[in-house]
């Protein structure tokens, strides 16, 4: 075939469990131009959220995404508690700390399965996953539930950790961490992966920060920003510095996952053991009223919500930046001149969540 | 019945004759009635064992049979009819080129028949207008390129060797053609895993595993009736690679049986640890390695 | 039993479509293929094309455009097929149900038949519903090789 072909990615595709459309531009196997079309999961939020009860409206934050709800809840709650000037107890804040941690954990453990589906190798993928349900019984076991847990709510957490859930996570995350590091033995080593990860979709580091990348995508090119530096939650209280690699290509973005997945372990650890006694939840009273902005570290990068309230029952306005949004740019500019097997891995190596973008 | 000398009757002469023509004819029943379903189970199995090494159970032994008979039940639905002839021919190629390793033709014709059954499924690949099915059909002609010339020279050593190109000539050596070619074996082992589509070369579709960037690749476009027998022809390709294989040990039964259930595990192992490779990295490695190896024994038979 | 009617409920292929909502149940279909739950052991494959499927499963509310998506899906799907809408935004809307651009449920667009509710469905929840529509496809090809021949 000789001139220029559209390919049709999406929105119905084996590799996103998602709708995402990428009209690609194609010649022979190279890509010339990438079209993103949106709008598949638009489910108008937004406008749900100044409709709604204020308090009802953190089951619509959670919503927002499925992989990353805990951290939706997290920063609903966060931002209104800013707004409400309510002090959470410091045992709830060790609590949401941990559960932050495991949802970062199933995060990028699914991830690193997609990712691994993405190179056509399905054992790992099958591993990688197998890897994830420990943390997924330990979400349920800790949690109650395995994706929308509603533990956070504003003004603490709803549930309290047991001493016999304290010692399941202790041994499970001894499990995740044996399972996980053969995992990351495979990713990091395996000269096939290189192969098709070193050098594919570079994003110098003057680049990540002129299209406004964030998260692991914008530590993967060589700059040190954690929004978890910001202290909130317990995160003030433990020992950790951001994971960054020097590299700027989609191996340096899959081996900051991989590392952060060894940090999140250890955060837990340390929370679990520094978790001081008390009272998880205090009594909130009144209505909001103010603006508010909260940025949070989600897995794919940085959280922002912006919440304006006027003290009546519901908001005036609610506005998520998700990370996604702000990586599509970077993404956009690492497809143009890849080849159409690259295509896969280089919007993976951003771990798009085009539910949180397009709410 | 993994391989093709196997299934010779004893009554042969082994001087490298033909085969009687009763003989022959109960050779070819056999070889369409036993070869696919020798073909399904194998399948059937390789599925099960590659669940294994993932940690699943699995599916059952038989279960290749019951996609292959709920396919031929689904409604026939062609983009459009010279599709569906391909998917005929692509089958019909199959079974010729595996019966014609069964009788102990000429190893050149067996090679071309069955080149063109894959061409007959390019073909029918390219017939339809989804993009998907069209770019999984250029890939599939790189890889008739680059494995073509390695079966090639498979031929022509077997010829150095046996001193004919037809392939009971293997029968009736003294001893097997992996002493003296097995470089060539080797080189063949990439040709075994680009024709049966597993990583690192599916690159132009996999039956059982959803494809990632091109969805099914080439066989997008077939659904029902029209993919069964693209399956079907997938057994038959199966026992015929096998066949092949066993003819490097054509001098025992044993020999034949315990090489094709080697380069069986191997094809499932190679499966299992490695991810897919891009078709650049496939053409560069395949040549460098495969028909490098297969030129350097061809050379050494030359000077030796 | 005969072969026929075995094979039908022996060999479902999925087609996993998201129509958009927020990923939990989409994420928990994919849970189901992994080593824990393991749904191949009951012969399904997830296909991602929707000719070579017989069962679609549909998680995630509706809007206009995802809608569209799910029809052409679901046209291209050859008989007999069956329908299923896991978690409770594909079976009603859910949270989102009145939203400006949602569609109250997957059967607006397409006919559903079998539905999950819950937030987010879980996978034995999942598995359990194609088992169950494992007989209504084969009760379905009956009718289907009824009305060709």
């Amino acid at each position: 075939m000789i001139g220029k072909t559209v390919i049709p990615f999406g929105p119905q595709h084996a590799v996103f469990p998602e709708p995402f459309h990428w009209r690609l531009v194609m010649e022979e196997e190279r890509v010339l131009d990438a079209i993103p079309g949106i709008g598949y999961m638009h489910r108008g939020i937004e406008q749900l959220a100044t409709r709604m009860e204020f308090a009802k409206t953190l089951f619509l934050a959670e919503r927002v995404c499925g992989i990353c709800s805990f951290m939706h809840a997290l920063a609903y709650a966060e931002s209104l508690e800013k707004l409400m000037d309510v002090e959470v107890p410091p045992r709830a804040k060790y609590l949401r700390t941990i559960w932050a941690e495991l949802a970062r954990l199933q995060s990028h453990l699914l991830w690193i399965g997609l990712a691994a589906d993405a190179f056509g190798f399905e054992s790992l993928f099958m591993q990688a996953w197998r890897v994830r349900e420990y943390v997924m019984d330990m979400v349920e076991f800790t949690e109650g539930g395995r994706v929308m847990t509603s533990s956070v709510t504003i003004g603490g957490v709803r549930r309290d950790l047991h001493e016999e859930a304290i010692e399941f996570l202790l041994e499970n995350l001894d499990k995740l961490e044996v399972g996980f590091e053969e995992v990351y033995q495979v990713f990091t080593e395996d000269p096939l992966i290189k192969h098709r990860t070193v050098g594919v979709g570079i994003l110098s580091k003057e680049d990540s920060i002129r299209l406004g990348a964030v998260g692991p995508t914008l530590r993967g090119s060589g700059v040190a920003q954690d929004m978890r530096m910001l202290g909130y939650a317990a995160y003030g209280e433990l020992e950790f510095q951001p994971v960054v690699e020097d590299s700027c290509d989609s191996y340096a973005r899959m081996v900051v996952r991989l590392k952060e997945c060894f940090q999140s372990i250890n955060l837990i650890r340390q929370a679990i053991k520094k978790l001081p006694d008390g009272d998880v939840l205090v009594k909130v009273r009144g209505k909001p009223e103010g603006e508010v902005v909260t940025r949070i570290e989600q897995p794919r990068g940085e959280l922002l919500y912006y919440i304006k309230a006027n003290g009546t029952k519901s908001l005036e306005r609610f506005r998520i930046r998700t990370p996604t949004l702000s990586n599509l740019p970077p993404l956009m500019h690492m497809i143009k001149g890849a080849c159409l097997a690259d295509v896969p891995v280089i919007t993976l190596s951003i771990d798009t969540c085009i539910a949180c973008t397009e709410r | 019945m993994g391989c093709a000398c196997g299934d010779r009757p004893t009554s042969l002469d082994v001087g490298g004759s033909a085969v009687s023509v009763t003989a022959g004819f109960w050779l070819m029943v056999l070889g369409i009635v036993v070869a696919p379903l020798v073909g399904g189970l194998l399948t059937g199995l390789e599925r099960k064992v590659i669940a294994r090494f993932q940690g699943r159970q699995g599916p059952p032994l038989v279960q290749a049979f019951y996609d292959l008979i709920k396919l031929w039940q689904k409604q026939p639905r062609a983009v459009n009819r010279i599709q569906v002839v391909y998917a005929y021919a692509h089958l019909f190629f199959m079974i010729v080129s595996l019966l014609a390793l069964l009788l102990g033709q000429d190893l050149l014709m067996i090679l071309f028949i069955f080149s063109f059954a894959s061409v007959a499924l390019i073909l029918g690949g390219l017939s339809v207008d989804s993009p998907y099915s069209r770019i999984g059909s250029q890939r599939e002609i790189v890889q008739l390129l680059v494995y073509e010339p390695i079966l090639i020279l498979m031929v022509i050593a077997f010829y150095k060797v046996t001193g004919s190109f037809m392939a009971r000539a293997a029968w009736g050596l003294g001893q097997p053609l992996i002493y003296q070619i097995p470089l060539v074996l080797v080189a063949f082992l990439s040709v075994f895993i680009i024709k049966l589509r597993k990583s690192p070369f599916d690159l132009a579709t996999q039956l059982h595993e959803p494809h990632q960037e091109l969805v099914k690749g080439i066989i997008t476009e077939y659904s029902g009736p029209h993919l069964a027998l693209i399956e079907l022809a997938s057994w038959y390709e199966m026992v015929f690679l096998l066949g092949l294989v066993a003819l490097f040990w054509s001098t025992s039964w044993i020999g034949a049986l315990i090489l094709a259930a080697v380069f069986f595990s191997l094809l499932t192992l190679i499966d299992n640890v490695t991810p897919r490779a891009t078709y650049a990295w496939m053409v560069k490695f395949v040549w460098k390695v495969g028909l490098g190896l297969a030129v350097v024994n061809v050379t050494c038979l030359y000077l030796g | 039993m005969s072969l026929v009617a075995l094979s039908r409920k022996k060999s479902p292929w999925l087609l996993h479509f998201e129509t958009g909502g927020c990923n939990g149940c989409a994420i928990e279909v994919w849970a189901c293929l992994t080593p824990v739950y393991d749904v191949e052991r009951f012969g399904m494959v997830n296909t991602g094309n929707p000719k070579h499927a017989d069962v679609l499963i549909v998680t995630g509310c509706v809007n206009a455009r995802s809608g569209r998506v799910l029809r052409n899906l679901y046209s291209q799907m050859p008989e007999p097929k069956v329908v299923i809408a896991v978690g409770v935004c594909a079976c009603t809307g859910g949270i989102f149900h009145d939203s400006y651009n949602l569609a109250p449920g997957a059967d607006r667009a397409i006919p559903v038949d079998i539905y999950i509710p819950n937030c987010a469905a879980r996978p034995e929840a999942i598995i359990d519903s194609v088992l169950h529509a494992v007989d209504l496809l084969e009760e379905k090809g009956r009718s289907y090789d009824a009305r060709r021949s």
